[in-house]
């Protein structure tokens, strides 16, 4: 047999050997059994897995801390109960106890560690009495009510600026705030107002157009809603529900009267479509509630019918 | 008629345990994927020894190979002195041929005709295809240019239906070889001085072959019960040729290194040489099989009741990958050349067919040759399926109850082992892989270097499509007895 031939064969055979040594080993820790050598038995065990958010965390089990960051495996475990503990630095720890079952996994794969209050970053530099976040413009609003100013800035509070004043007609406090998804416009309500501003150049408000608003003195307003065109808003009190243009002088469009004074109301913002809710009175006298939808998204006869209703009312 | 039946019977048996283990797995991956993943397991385990084991081989014959270019071949077997009958010997070339062009043939006689052996040793055959219509020309072409260099040359032209012949590159070369023995016949050549080399139509030689196979026939003991078989390397085109198919020929010369240490196991493949003694006497290849490079080696074998070998020459013979300038032509193109190999399996109804008349081999050379032939298809044909495909079936069709038990938990993890263990013995891979790599080209740009190393992590897509699955689909043809016609693999160097 020539050189090669018996390394070969040794390696055959060394391969072998290891392939029947490491099998019951891996089998055994597979299934969740761990060998004592003392007794000459296997055990059955049990598994932890740990993930966090963030990961990097010190686990402890039954107040010992392990060996090991998350995420983390913490491999044959005797059955029975445990207290784990999991700690980062600048956050607040996390505390559980748990049942190890045999052959099985516990997984505490969803754990968020909440940093503790040392990451509390105030934003606003100025004195406010509201605020709204513009999430799609990664924006915050600002509006200080005793000098009717508003202000914006970046989501970390950077880039903080004055953007313009609100008229002092417009009281009280506004309750909400809707921009337009051109991004061009801002609606400002409270009880009975709406007050439109508009923007320009990447959210400045702009001096040269002034704001307008629009009194609703005898209704209660439910909510508002800009049409997808940015150019008209729906508006929803609790007597009807009207679509106004965003300009000066806009006659409201009378839509749909109501017979309830607070409904729910959702508008599908994509397919421009208001779904509210009303009671009618049945044959038989009772009064039903029903869901109702109203299509506002035929922009073309939507926009002739305001036309036509405008001529209308003009004449 | 009961042999047919017993043949029949056999013929079904490889492709019935691919696809039950197949099955089978996914069957328990459904009802019982605890079991599922504990053989999923021991077959992860197995496959990580097993590519330890072999790498290990793969490094040794790499090593083997490095030794020894370097060694003129020919002054060694002139060391052996006159007894040693090298001045009677005689090389017989036949390099079966249908529809390779002269672009393919051409190299390869010219690395014959400058390789470092005395010519008037070396008889040349090229055994045309009858049916192919440019066979006369092209004859008529290589005649012209190689004729007057060697002891004989010959163009022989296969007549198309003859009885009992396929069509087969085994008929095509017997053809040619008879033709030779009455060459040989007329010039008082005997047999025993003769050694009888098959080599396809783009096999280029190295310069030391003929030395190399001279020194091993001389110096082995019974030379006419062994076949030589020398490392198939693809270098003709490798530079040009795209990923893929370059990968896939790469891992086949492995493949091959491999085998060429496990002696006991070892069964020549494509070009190789042997006694034209023993060729005649065992009536040539067959010429109603696809597989006759290894038929052959069978043949010999069960003439010789079992004392026949096959001795390991280090020196490579190159050829050409196969490829298309389309990707999915490539793959098609090497589908079904893997699927030509993977068709082998038909050995295995021939040889234990064969085993069951013949009484002088001993019952456990019998077994042990008929198992590890079975087992190597079989094998081959569900390895790939099972690593990538069914071993994470347990975790996806487990549920909720199979996820929430240790093994559910531990499976993905030892899969993932074997994954990175793969990966890191694909880095062994690819410094072996440029040991055999010929010089680069000047045309070809230094960044194909780069690509040659990247093109590593295909390796988990070549081993579905190109690995298990044209062994799966030769299995399958065979279990449902549709035999496969030789299909050459088409090859062209004109294709950069």
């Amino acid at each position: 047999m020539s050189k090669e031939q018996e390394i070969r064969s040794v390696l055959f055979y060394l391969s072998v050997a290891v392939f029947f040594a490491g099998l019951p080993v891996i089998l055994s820790f597979s299934l969740g059994y761990k060998f004592n050598p003392h007794t000459f038995k296997f055990t059955k065990t049990g598994i932890i897995s740990l993930k966090t958010q963030p990961s990097g965390a010190d686990v402890y089990l039954d107040g010992k801390l392990l060996d090991m960051k998350t995420p983390a495996t913490i491999n044959e475990l005797i059955p029975g109960s445990y207290t784990l503990k999991i700690e980062l630095r600048g956050h607040y720890p996390w505390i559980y106890p748990v049942n190890v079952e045999p052959r099985k996994v516990t997984r505490f794969e969803k754990i968020i560690l909440f940093p503790s209050r040392t990451n509390i970053k105030q934003l606003n530099q100025v004195k406010i009495s509201c605020f709204w976040l513009d999430r799609e413009g990664d924006r915050i609003y600002y509006f200080n009510q005793d000098e009717n100013i508003l202000y914006k800035s970046d989501l970390d509070g950077g880039r903080f600026e004055e953007i313009g004043s609100i008229p002092v007609e417009f009281s009280p406090l506004p309750k909400e705030f809707k921009i337009s998804s051109d991004r061009q416009k801002l609606l400002l309500i409270n009880a009975h107002q709406v007050c439109v501003l508009s923007l320009r150049f990447q959210g400045s408000l702009s001096y040269s157009k002034p704001s307008v608003i629009f009194n609703f003195s005898n209704k209660q307003i439910n909510d508002v809603f800009w049409h997808s065109d940015s150019y008209h808003f729906i508006l929803v009190t609790d007597k009807d529900v009207e679509v106004l243009e965003a300009e000066e002088n806009s006659t409201p469009v009378n839509l749909v009267n109501l017979n309830k004074r607070n409904s729910g109301i959702f508008y599908d913002t994509d397919k421009d479509t208001l779904y509210f809710m009303d009671f009618q009175k049945g044959d038989d006298g009772l009064l039903y509630n029903n869901v109702y939808k109203l299509e506002l998204n035929n922009k073309e006869n939507l926009l002739n019918d305001l036309i036509r209703l405008r001529k209308n009312a003009e004449k | 008629m009961q042999k047919n039946k017993i043949k029949r019977f056999l013929e079904i048996v490889p492709g019935s345990l691919s696809w039950g283990i197949i099955i089978g797995l996914i069957l328990l991956a459904i009802f019982n994927p605890v079991c599922c993943a504990i053989i999923i397991i021991i077959f992860d385990f197995y496959w990580i020894v097993r590519t330890v084991y072999l790498t290990t081989l793969l490094v040794m014959a790499h090593h083997k190979l490095y030794r020894q270019k370097d060694i003129n071949w020919l002054i060694k077997c002139r060391r052996l002195g006159n007894q040693s009958g090298l001045d009677k010997l005689k090389h017989l070339v036949i390099f079966p041929v249908y529809k390779e062009g002269l672009d393919i043939l051409r190299p390869s006689l010219k690395s014959i005709q400058e390789c470092n052996y005395p010519k008037d040793k070396i008889i040349v055959v090229v055994a045309f295809e009858e049916r192919n219509p440019l066979s006369k020309e092209n004859a008529r072409n290589l005649e012209s240019e190689f004729k007057g260099y060697f002891f004989r040359y010959l163009s022989t032209f296969h007549p198309d239906g003859i009885s009992k012949e396929g069509r087969t590159k085994g008929a095509n070369a017997t053809w040619a070889a008879k033709r030779a023995k009455e060459l040989l016949q007329s010039a008082g050549i005997p047999d025993e001085d003769v050694i009888v080399s098959c080599f396809d139509a783009d096999t280029c030689v190295a310069k030391e072959y003929f030395g190399c196979l001279s020194y091993h026939f001389m110096t082995s003991p019974n030379p006419h019960q062994a076949s030589y078989q020398p490392i198939p390397v693809y270098n003709n085109n490798i530079w040009q040729a795209p990923s893929l198919a370059r990968l896939v020929e790469i891992s086949s010369s492995f493949c091959q290194m491999i085998e060429s240490m496990r002696l006991e196991k070892f069964v020549t493949f494509s070009s190789h040489s042997m006694s034209f003694k023993t060729l005649v006497d065992i009536d040539y290849w067959p010429v109603d099989m696809v597989s006759d490079d290894s038929v052959i080696y069978w043949k010999a074998f069960l003439f010789y009741q079992g004392n026949y070998r096959v001795v390991p020459m280090y020196i490579t013979v190159s050829m050409d990958v196969a490829y298309s300038n389309s990707f999915f032509k490539t793959i098609q193109m090497q589908y079904k050349q893997k699927r030509r190999w993977a068709w082998g399996v038909e050995n295995f109804p021939f040889l234990v067919s064969a085993f069951l008349t013949e009484n002088e081999i001993p019952l456990l050379k019998k077994i042990r040759r008929s198992l590890h032939l079975l087992e190597s298809h079989v094998t081959w044909a569900v390895w790939a399926i099972i690593l990538v495909f069914i071993g994470p079936l347990p975790i996806i069709l487990g549920g909720a109850f199979f996820n929430q038990m240790s093994i559910g938990y531990n499976l993905p993890k030892i899969t993932g082992l074997l994954f990175n263990f793969t990966f890191g013995a694909s880095l062994a891979w690819i410094v072996l892989s440029r040991i055999i790599l010929p010089p680069r080209p000047k045309e070809v740009s230094w960044t194909k270097n780069v690509i040659m190393i990247l093109e590593w992590i295909m390796v988990p897509l070549i081993i579905l499509i190109l690995g298990s699955l044209p062994a799966l689909d030769a299995q399958t043809h065979l279990l449902f007895g549709k035999y496969m016609e030789f299909n050459p693999t088409q090859k062209s160097k004109k294709m950069v």
